[in-house]
């Protein structure tokens, strides 16, 4: 499985989203630091999901973080996270 | 490691504005730090910076201290505000403004307009 697709599935299985876009970035990266090649480094998340309309912005990115657990994190080198509740 | 944390602390409480970063405000090394040191500059806000790239027990101890997995880390009076992706929907929103107003942090409003302006 693709790290990609590992995000989608933690996520979907996490929050159940009303939209989930997961987008490899990383060939707009390329020769940055934690680029490696073959891309899978720098990721752009968009999810909304009804639970996390109560949260904060900072809550938002914890429960995102957390479900995505700190081995998929670590093997991240990016993450940009855009969560609507 | 527990020196670490006292410094970081002692960093975040005792500083108004402390950006976590990669790299300098001046010569940032990674966009992401790059776009937050770039619009606290704009803003005119006064600082400190704390490359994480020159210290690894801070690049780590910065993570842990948080439980936050990622760098840059914005620091006002000694409240964690969010990465990137935080700092910029703030600003477009207009709670970055509102958050330094509450907490008596000097910025220039006229340039915080104009970053909405141009992002509109």
């Amino acid at each position: 499985m693709s790290v990609s697709e590992e995000i989608r599935s933690r996520l979907e299985a996490a929050f159940a989203p009303d939209r989930l876009d997961v987008t490899d970035e990383s060939e707009r990266h390329r020769g940055h630091s934690g680029w490696r090649e073959g891309g899978q480094t720098h990721f752009r998340v968009v999810i909304a999901a009804p639970s996390f309309a109560a949260m904060t912005r900072v809550e938002r990115h914890r429960a995102v973080h957390a479900a995505l657990g700190p081995d998929l994190v670590g093997r991240i080198h990016a993450l940009a996270l855009t969560v609507e509740g | 490691m527990a020196d670490v944390e006292t410094q970081i602390r002692e960093t975040i409480e005792g500083t108004d504005v402390v950006l976590f970063m990669k790299g300098t405000k001046d010569m940032p090394q990674c966009g992401f730090s790059s776009r937050v040191a770039g619009v606290l500059n704009f803003m005119g806000v006064e600082f400190t910076d704390i490359n994480v790239l020159a210290n690894d027990d801070i690049r780590q101890g910065i993570k842990d201290f948080s439980d936050w997995p990622t760098i840059p880390q914005l620091y006002v009076k000694g409240e964690f505000v969010g990465g990137c992706d935080i700092v910029t929907e703030m600003t477009l929103s207009g709670e970055l403004d509102k958050l330094f107003e509450d907490k008596g942090v000097a910025y220039s409003k006229e340039a915080a307009d104009k970053i909405r302006a141009a992002n509109a």
